[in-house]
């Protein structure tokens, strides 16, 4: 650990967060947004906020689970649409894309640090490397552990279903 | 040793002979011994059949039905008596517990005197029915004897019984008159299905008290075909119970006695082959049935044979095989013209019940057979062959299996099923996605780094 | 039997068609068939003769409470007399059903009987043809009996009401049970499969196109390769392996077949992941990611 720590510190000079050019609109969120907005606005100010504020590894992340929301989605209405016989095929295709969204999720939840959590750039190279390690600490898992979790998980789920639709 | 031998001898003879298919021991109650010649030629009949004929009176003090506790006869003939009963070893008790072991009963009334109270007590138990005064006789001004009572009219002359209704066997059937002289009529319960008549009265007939002048019309219960001149009745245990109304029908002289009624021509009767008829039937010579062999199994190739365990939908084969018993060997079973053998899968009510057709024979037996689908429902059945009929002697057979459901690798597979193309597909390209995104997660670089980096 | 019992009255309309035949005959005269109407007066309702030849040409009806009434002077030969058998016998050619209603008889032969449908046993009600209605007479001794039909009676009923019917439980065949079996479930149309199966198929490309919109890209491949290029390459592999794996698990393996291949998969994994994620930590920590 203590290697990993120095190693951190010594890259810690160039700070990598995607936000870093643009950190007016983050940091001011509600200020720009006002007070009777029309709800057009107020959705396009909230995609807005998250297309600039989200780093890009989470948004391939969201790619991916928007992926499973759309394959989980037709299966759905397929089902609604054509029967659910046979209804064990049906129970195991959606189960796989709505189980692989929840894992895909908690991946997120446990590695997209720098989105909401994180209070980037204004406070500087140290207070970066603090709420990394303070998160870090808070979780206890780094992001490669939660990613071998995931991918465990993925295989669990993916032999119950493989299993289960026969 | 010698000897042993001989009673081997003899016993494998008496076996040989023994023609009833439920043994050879007979008794004949006769009240008056004496009257014994009356009737030599039945006595020779029986003997020539194979029974062994022990006469006895009523009164005798060493007549009993039992001994030790088991039936002492396999066969009964009760001729009727004079006195008020049949003496303490014959009461209806002992006669019911006669039959409730399996002993056959063949018992003649007579209408020269009145039954008696025993008798008619012993008769209402099977729901059989005499006239009130017990002493009432049949006349038919149509179908009499001529020559016997020309004045009287109660020598009936009837030809012989066909069957009694077209699913039914005839076994008292033929060419030939009757002659019943002085019959003491039955008539039935209607709710019992183990009573089935077997000779009734033409339609013009009916009985009334000979003592009696004219018979008044109030007396006048039962007329025609509702008067029984022979009736049978066979227990649940298939212990038979014939009740025949003339007891001189058995005389030697109305065996072979020239009749003639007031519109025909003068013939000889058959009373001694229909006496055959009647106590070859009475005591199991005929209408005995027997299941040689109960086969199920799947309708696949070399399949096991009577599985305890089938799965559901599948076709599955019975095979029955019945043997008839006639007079002296065991027959073929053939299901009478409008009647079916029917197997029945039940669990509490029949799911199916289905005809066996005959498939094949044996020397002594039909196979008869069915081919079927195991219903859509799990759970204990039996295959069930239940054949009571008239007549025949009850086949209740009863095997119990398991119908299971389809074992979970006996389901098709589901790329089979098209209707599930599209959660395999989803399934896949989950998976398909799942290990692309781990491709992209690992070794995907930041694009912003590249921005910047350019910048 | 039938026959049998259908010879003996031809035999008799022929003897009585010639007398002299026989010493001498039963028969009756002044014979009337009435139907009294319930609440008729006396004269109201049917009455008709009999004669002893021949039966009415049209059936006499019964319907409801009326009463049938046969009166005859039974006569031997050409006296009155009382005989000893009077009877009223129903009969139906088709069952086979009989049943007689015995005159009361007078001394010097006058006779009557009267039926209404109470009287009748239930199993008459329900019969769709007329029933033969004969007149039975007979004595002891030589003379011929008489046995012939008078009219045909036809047993009427309220069309509103139920038939009633006898249900007498006897020994016979039953009737078949075939068991009806559930519809086996169906597929839906084959073109709305397939166009799901396409579209479902589509959901590949289209997350293909957007990861690209995003800047996905593999450049770290060389690089992970390069610093450690075993638990990569083992780790991949092991992934896709155990996809392999399942995927023959779907199509032909069992359970005990696969067990041990994910074992060894599982382990290798294991081993070649833990490798792999510390590379791609350390490139994290560089910041590189």
């Amino acid at each position: 650990m203590p290697t990993k720590r120095h190693a951190a510190s010594t890259t810690s000079a160039t700070p990598s967060t995607p936000t870093t050019p643009t950190p007016k609109p983050l940091s001011s969120g509600p200020a720009t947004l006002k007070t009777n907005a029309s709800a057009a606005e107020i959705a396009q100010h909230v995609w807005q906020q998250y297309a600039t504020t989200t780093p890009q590894r989470t948004l391939l992340l969201d790619a991916f689970m928007a992926f499973l929301v759309l394959v989980g989605g037709l299966q759905f209405l397929y089902c609604v649409l054509a029967g659910n016989y046979p209804f064990n095929a049906f129970l195991s295709g959606f189960s796989a894309a709505v189980g692989q969204f929840v894992l895909t999720a908690s991946l997120r939840m446990q590695t997209s640090d720098s989105g909401a959590t994180s209070k980037p750039s204004s406070k500087g190279k140290n207070a970066r490397f603090a709420d990394e390690q303070g998160e870090e600490q808070r979780t206890g898992y780094s992001h490669e552990r939660a990613f071998a979790d995931y991918i465990f998980g993925s295989l669990i789920l993916h032999f119950f279903c493989i299993n289960f639709i026969n | 040793m010698r000897w042993c031998l001989a009673l081997l001898v003899c016993c494998f003879l008496a076996a040989v002979n023994a023609l009833s298919s439920s043994g050879s021991r007979l008794l004949a109650v006769l009240e008056d011994t004496e009257q014994k010649s009356v009737y030599s030629t039945l006595w020779a009949d029986l003997e020539a059949r194979g029974y062994d004929v022990s006469i006895e009176s009523p009164k005798s003090e060493q007549l009993s039905l039992f001994k030790h506790g088991e039936r002492a006869y396999d066969h009964l003939l009760i001729l009727p008596p004079k006195s008020k009963g049949l003496g303490p070893s014959l009461t209806p008790k002992h006669i019911l517990d006669f039959m409730n072991k399996d002993g056959n009963i063949l018992l003649a009334l007579s209408g020269k005197s009145p039954t008696s109270s025993a008798v008619s007590s012993l008769l209402l138990e099977l729901d059989i029915h005499l006239a009130n005064d017990r002493s009432a006789v049949v006349v038919d001004h149509f179908n009499y004897d001529t020559l016997s009572a020309a004045e009287k009219h109660d020598v009936l002359v009837l030809q012989r019984p066909g069957p009694l209704r077209p699913d039914v066997k005839a076994f008292f059937d033929g060419e030939g008159v009757l002659a019943l002289p002085r019959v003491a009529p039955q008539t039935l319960g209607s709710d019992s299905t183990l009573l089935a008549p077997v000779l009734k009265a033409p339609a013009t007939a009916y009985s009334y008290n000979p003592k009696e002048e004219m018979p008044a019309a109030d007396d006048i219960l039962a007329t025609g075909s509702q008067l029984n001149i022979v009736s049978a009745m066979q227990a649940r245990n298939s212990a038979r119970f014939t009740v025949l109304g003339s007891v001189e029908a058995l005389e030697d002289k109305w065996f072979s006695a020239s009749v003639k009624t007031p519109s025909g021509e003068k013939t000889t009767t058959v009373n001694r082959e229909f006496a055959k008829q009647l106590t070859g039937w009475a005591f199991k010579e005929t209408g005995v049935l027997k299941v040689n062999k109960v086969e199920h199994h799947l309708a696949t190739e070399g399949a096991e044979l009577n599985p305890s365990i089938y799965r559901i939908k599948n076709e599955t084969v019975y095979n029955i095989e019945v043997s008839e018993y006639v007079f002296d060997k065991w027959v073929p079973f053939e299901v009478p013209g409008e009647d079916e053998l029917q197997l029945e899968f039940t669990m509490l009510s029949p799911f199916h019940r289905l005809n066996l057709e005959p498939t094949s024979r044996t020397e002594t037996g039909t196979v008869f057979s069915t081919k079927f689908i195991t219903p859509d429902q799990h759970g204990i059945f039996s295959f069930r062959v239940n054949y009571k009929r008239p007549f025949f002697t009850n086949i209740e057979e009863k095997h119990e299996v398991t119908v299971r459901h389809f074992a979970h690798d006996e389901y098709p597979r589901s790329w089979a099923i098209s209707g599930g193309w599209v959660w395999i597909a989803g399934l896949w390209s989950v998976i398909g996605g799942f290990l692309a995104f781990v491709v992209v997660w690992l070794y995907s670089a930041p694009v912003a780094d590249k921005v910047k980096k350019t910048q | 039997m039938h026959l049998w019992q259908a010879t003996v009255p031809f035999c008799l309309l022929a003897a009585a068609a010639l007398p002299g035949a026989a010493a001498s005959a039963w028969g009756f005269t002044d014979a009337t068939v009435a139907v009294q109407h319930k609440g008729a007066g006396v004269n109201g309702g049917f009455k008709e003769q009999l004669t002893a030849s021949k039966p009415l040409s049209k059936p006499v009806s019964i319907i409801d409470a009326d009463t049938l009434r046969v009166t005859l002077t039974a006569q031997e030969g050409s006296s009155p007399k009382r005989p000893h058998q009077a009877f009223l016998l129903l009969k139906d050619a088709h069952t086979g059903l009989d049943i007689s209603y015995p005159f009361t008889v007078k001394e010097n032969g006058k006779s009557r009987v009267e039926l209404t449908k109470k009287d009748l046993p239930i199993q008459f009600l329900s019969l769709p043809e007329p029933v033969d209605a004969r007149v039975v007479i007979g004595g002891l001794g030589t003379s011929d009996a008489y046995d012939s039909s008078v009219f045909q009676l036809s047993i009427d009923r309220n069309p509103e009401l139920a038939v009633p019917t006898v249900e007498t439980d006897r020994y016979g065949k039953k009737p078949e049970i075939h068991h009806i079996f559930k519809n086996s479930p169906s597929n839906p149309p084959i073109v709305i499969t397939l166009a799901f199966v396409a579209m479902v198929g589509a959901a590949i490309p289209v997350l293909a196109g957007l990861w690209l919109l995003l800047g996905a890209n593999v450049s770290h491949l060389p690089t992970a390769f390069k610093s450690a290029p075993l638990p990569h390459a083992v780790f991949l592999g092991s992934l896709v392996a155990f996809e392999g794996i399942f995927f023959l698990y779907y199509t032909s393996w069992n359970l005990f077949q696969i067990l041990p291949a994910v074992a060894i998969v599982g382990a290798v994994a294991f081993i070649s992941g833990s490798r792999a994620l510390g590379e791609v930590q350390g490139r994290r920590l560089a910041g590189l990611r």
